[in-house]
Formats: structure tokens, sequence, C-alpha cells
């Protein structure tokens, strides 16, 4: 097995990034996976981009342009 | 008539944080490989241009690194000329080669060197930088300059007017989020523009005598209630900083504006005037992407962000200025007593919670209105505390000013069975009941009489089981006391012969991280009208109450204050309690007993122990 690298963008580990920890993952190119050296993560881009989706969440105020004060 | 002041500010970093990830790539680490000195300038060029586009003059902080590159130099000379750019100095992107020559050190952060390092980095740097441009800088800066390094500018370069001195509740919280390797230990410092004691940069000159001779400017605007509970470098005037907080969504991110637009409410708190800066590095604007973002995500949030301070000024909303003009203006109108204060509100999570932050030369605290205003934050600015930091002090990296009550590294309104948490706030009793107001959800207005800065809750229902009543809390500081007011009232009750206790009560300790640290030589003190009673702090849970209380004293060596409560009655009685190792906090607290309505006024004071 080969070193692993960093991915694309520098994927952080989704699961780290709920307790707010940015953890950079490494990619294993033959497994065709993120993988996470803390918190024992593993999964693909379509995954990170779903965890991460959900992570957004927590800011209902996200898409809100507020301009009372 | 208000002003929102805005100061941007760029950096040429020749070798910015991705040099150390090619590195990881498997390249060997070089300091002066074209490629990324290239990068970089193209970087700092495309950030000048996006200011400039928008019609925004910006500080260009020179690193020593980019004092040895002829073109930064010439960009720097050039946009100074044209747009009336101010060329200032930054100890931030001091690695170079002929740094780690003269200096044999990988160190890069200005505040943890040796004292004797820094007066030569200081030397060196500034030498360099009058070399180059013929005339010393004004304007200075890192993530954090202590007290002792700014004293030294001072003493040897008096035209040093400005320096970005901290990044506002970058604590044990940005270490954790950044893996535990980010040695940013600075929590406890205001939020906005202050002038600093020679003592410690964290706390508001009190006078002239302890001025330390410049304007202090935080690191980014911060988001002050998403902050306080999560990483600094998420939730600020940052454009980039708030993708790595994911704050967007289809690469729109209304959160920015909503930041900005909260801060230029913050007039209305402080006679008129706000402020924002903004201050991005190179390496947050790389061409392989970063935080998930690609290089066109990044490149845009950076020119929407400069779009809207553009577009602020142009509606003569915003004025932008220079960090050296910033800090003339700023001191034309800021007495040293005048406090910064805020009523923030919730601008991500979608509640309607509100903290009101308050900073003056003698203490910095949070109220939270989520906890029917209960104190969750008490820095003992009085006290003044000298704390050097770097190599060779006693504290090297912690760098924060301490906490009398922190109340999310130290539980706060508490849980579970153990013991307490620290946070200052009042209990409503009635027969054996007992109603914390920490559980009672409200808001605030805020409001000025005078020097007086008033902060209004809105009441709130206690319900006991055979009856209900209002409770309304009402905090008073006037301005150069040193001194909280605290009202709580019963204005309203269902039955006007009931005996109801109000208890205020404030459960401290001292740190500055979420870890314990020693209360032995501590001293609790209750002063009556009769009486005395006083204890060393020793873990033994002892408690006393005295009638007729004239004063509750907690004297914490460790943070040189003494801490007191008084009222303004006689027949209230004063309490202390002393905690115990697996709970180590102190309270004290004054009560009285009112029958149907009335209410208990209580003054809270931070003074300098010795
Ligand atoms: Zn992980």
């Amino acid at each position: 097995m080969a070193q692993g690298q960093k991915g694309k963008l520098n994927y952080r580990c989704p699961r780290c990034l709920m307790r707010e920890v940015d953890m950079d993952m490494l990619y294993d190119r033959e497994a065709d996976e993120y993988y996470c050296l803390r918190c024992s993560f593993t999964g693909d881009e379509q995954e990170v981009l779903r965890l991460n989706a959900q992570f957004r969440e927590k800011y209902r105020d996200r898409m809100r342009r507020i301009t009372e004060f | 008539m208000s002003n929102f002041y805005i100061t941007i500010i760029h950096r040429p970093e020749m070798v910015p944080e991705y040099i150390q990830r090619e590195a990881e790539q498997g390249q060997k680490e070089d300091l002066a490989r074209n490629s990324v000195l290239q990068e970089s300038l193209d970087i700092f060029r495309t950030q000048q241009q996006i200011a400039h586009d928008n019609n925004l003059r910006t500080t260009i902080q020179m690193t020593y690194a980019s004092l040895f590159n002829q073109e930064a130099i010439s960009v720097a000379k050039e946009h100074h000329e044209k747009y009336g750019d101010e060329i200032g100095s930054t100890f931030l992107g001091l690695q170079c080669q002929e740094f780690r020559d003269r200096f044999k050190s990988r160190e890069l952060a200005i505040w943890l060197f040796s004292m004797d390092d820094k007066r030569r980095i200081v030397d060196e740097v500034f030498r360099k930088f009058q070399e180059v441009f013929g005339f010393y800088p004004t304007s200075t800066g890192s993530y954090y300059m202590d007290a002792e390094l700014i004293n030294y500018i001072k003493e040897k370069y008096p035209m040093i007017k400005v320096a970005i001195a901290t990044c506002w509740e970058e604590g044990p919280k940005a270490y954790w989020n950044a893996n535990n390797s980010w040695y940013t230990l600075m929590d406890g410092g205001p939020w906005n523009p202050w002038i600093p004691s020679r003592c410690n940069i964290h706390c508001p000159a009190s006078d002239e005598n302890d001025d330390i001779g410049i304007v202090a400017i935080p690191h980014l605007s911060r988001d002050l209630l998403a902050v306080f509970d999560g990483p600094g470098s998420y939730y600020g005037t940052h454009p980039q900083n708030i993708l790595r907080g994911m704050v967007y969504e289809d690469r729109e991110i209304p959160y920015f504006k909503n930041i900005v637009d909260q801060y230029r409410s913050m007039a209305k708190y402080n006679h008129g005037y706000a402020y924002n800066m903004m201050f991005v590095g190179p390496g947050w604007m790389s061409k392989n992407g970063r935080w998930e973002a690609d290089y066109d995500f990044l490149i845009k949030s950076y020119q929407d962000g400069m779009a809207y301070y553009g577009r602020l000024k142009q509606e003569d909303k915003a004025i932008d200025v220079t960090m050296s003009q910033f800090a003339d203006i700023y001191r034309q109108d800021r007495p040293y007593t005048r406090p910064e204060c805020t009523l923030w509100k919730d601008i991500l999570y979608g509640s309607k919670r509100q903290q009101f932050w308050y900073a003056d030369p003698w203490m910095r605290f949070c109220l939270d209105m989520n906890q029917g205003g209960a104190m969750i934050d008490l820095r003992p600015y009085a006290a003044k505390l000298v704390r050097p930091c770097g190599v060779g002090t006693k504290y090297v990296q912690d760098a924060s000013y301490p906490f009398l009550v922190q109340s999310l590294y130290r539980a706060g309104y508490f849980t579970h069975y153990a013991g307490e948490g620290a946070v200052k706030s009042c209990k409503i009793g009635y027969k054996g009941e007992e109603i914390d107001l920490c559980v009672c959800r409200t808001i605030a207005s805020f409001s000025e009489n005078g020097d007086t800065r008033i902060v209004t809750l809105d009441p709130v229902t206690i319900e006991f089981s055979q009856f209900s009543l209002q409770v309304q809390s009402i905090i008073r500081i006037t301005e150069g006391t040193g001194e909280v007011e605290i009202i709580r009232r019963i204005v309203d009750t269902d039955d006007p012969t009931a005996d109801i206790t109000i208890d205020e009560y404030i459960t401290a300790c001292y740190g500055t991280t979420e870890y314990p640290e020693d209360l032995t030589g501590t001293q609790l003190t209750l002063r009556g009208a009769g009486r005395s009673e006083s204890i060393d702090y020793a873990y033994q849970c002892r408690e006393a109450t005295v009638e007729n209380i004239r004063l509750a004293e907690a004297l914490v060596p460790q943070a040189n204050t003494r801490l007191s409560m008084r009222t303004n009655i006689k027949d209230a009685a004063g309490y202390f309690r002393e905690g115990f190792a697996f709970s180590p906090m102190y309270t004290i607290g004054i009560r009285k007993t009112v029958t149907g309505k009335g209410e208990l006024r209580t003054w809270l004071k931070i003074e300098k122990a010795s």
C-alpha cells in the first residue's frame, strides 16, 4: 500500500469537524477513500460532503440576511 | 450621527503556510523557492486590487521577509503614492532565510521569544524597515503583542501609535480547534480597539500614567456569541474564516454582512462610534484552494466582503482609514474611563439569544440573557496583572488574562449533583423551593442615563408550586466606579403575603484554561454591622452567614484581586461558601427576605488586592 496523500481541497475530517476539531484527512488512492488519523473516520468524497452538509445545519441563519439590530 | 470606521490590512507574506503543506507532500522545505514567493506576491497584489477596485484604502503591513523583496517593496511604495495606503510593519511573517541566518530560530510568534530575542528582533525589523523606506513605521502588529514587548517598542521607537495586539478569545478553544497545535493562548481581551495598560496588554489603561502609548486593535472583528463557545477562526470579518466554519450555502455568505451590520449597530452603545477590521493573510487565498473551498470561491468570498465595505463607503455609512489614521481618530474622543459596550444578538443559530459584553479599565464581563442575565465571564482588569509571556517567563505560551468567572471552562449553571460551576446569578426562594434565574430565558434592552449604562431585562415568571411571581433584573454600571449594580426586583406576585428570599451570589474561581487551579490562599470574608467572619480557603466545605452584612468579599491573591459585594440596606445577610477539591469554587452572596414585592440591590466591585 502506497503512502496516504493530501486529497484535493484538503478535506477535513467531517466527524472531527462536528466537535470543532480541524483535522486534515489523508486520501488512499487504492481504496478511493479519505481517512482520519485521529478519530478513525473513513469515507469517500460523497460521504464527506454529506456530513459537511449536516454540519452546516446547526447554522439555522446561514442563509438569512439580517439587517435589524 | 454615527461613524463606522474600517481598517483593511494586507501583508505580503513571502512564505505562507502552504510551503509546509508542500513539504508534507514530499518536498523538502525551501524558504526561497521562487514559485511560492511568486504565488504569495500574486495573492497580495490581488487583495490590494480588490480593495482598490472598491475604492478602499489599506494598511500594508510589511513582513520582515518582504523587506528583502524588491517587488513587494515597490508595490507598497506605489500603492502608498497612488491610493494613500499606509506602509506599516508586522511581526507576522518573520521567517525567511535572512531571519534564519541571523536568529537561528524557527519560532514564528513574536510574543513567544525570550525578552532578549524580542528586543533584538524588534531592532532588526525596524532597522531593515527604515533602511528600505527611509522612515520608521507608525503601525505594527502580530496575533499578540505583550505589554513588555510594546513597552520596549515605545521606548526605542516612540513613533509607533497603533498595533494589532490580540485575537479575541483565541485561547483553549483555538488550541482545541487546531488539533492542539496552535499556540495562540490569549483569551480575555477587549473585542474592539482600546488603549492598553502598561502592565498588561489585555487591560484598558486607567489613566495617562497607565497608558502604554498605542491604540490596540484586535485581529478581526469577531462574532461575540459564536466565538465565546466556538473557534475564533470560524466566525469573524475574515471571509475565509467563515468558509472554514462552513457558514455558507451555494457559495453565498450573508453571514459576513450580518456580522458587519451588527458591528455597525454598536454605534448605539458607544456614543456613535463603531469599528471593523479585516486582515486576511495571503495563505488563506491559495491557488490550491483551502477549507473545502476552491480558489474561485476563496476569491469570490473576498470580493463579496470587500464589495460590501465599498458599498457602505459609497453610501456614506463607513469610513475607510489606515491603522495610524484610526489611532489618531480614536484618541481624539476616548476618555480612559469610557467603557466599550455591546448587546450582541445571535445571528447564526436562529435563537433569540443575547449577550451583553462590557469592558472598561476595571473589568470585562459578559451577561447572558438566556440565563436571566447571569454573568458568565468576568476578568479583573483592575488588578492589572503583570504576566510576561514567552521563553524564560513563568507562563511561556499562556498569554490569556485570568478570569474569576468563565462559565464554559467551569460549568456555569450546574446540572449534576457534585458541586457548583462558576457563574454570577440570583436565586428566588419560597418555603424550601428555590429557582435560579439561570433557568429563566429573557431578552434585554440597553439605555444610558448620564454616565450610567443600563441593561434592562424583560421580567421573567417564577412558578412556585403554590403561586407565581415576576422578577425583573436591571444591571447598571456607572462610569469610573469599578462597580456593577445589580437590581433584582419582584414586580408582580400572585401572593402579596408570601415571604420571598432574594439571594444574589457569585460562584467563582480563577484560571486561564479549562483546567482547575489551586485556590489555597484565597480568603473569604464577611463584614457585618456586629461581627465578621473570615477563612483561608482549604477545600473544607466551610460556610458562614453574617446578619446585617456590610461587605462579602473574596480576596484572590492568585489574581491579585479583591472581589466584593455590598448592598444598600441594613437587614440583609451575607454568606460565603468554601468548596472542595471536586468542586474548586468559592461563593459569596447576599440575601434578603421581602414580603410580596420588593427588591435587592447589590454592587459587585473589582479592585486590585495589593
Ligand atoms: Zn476525525
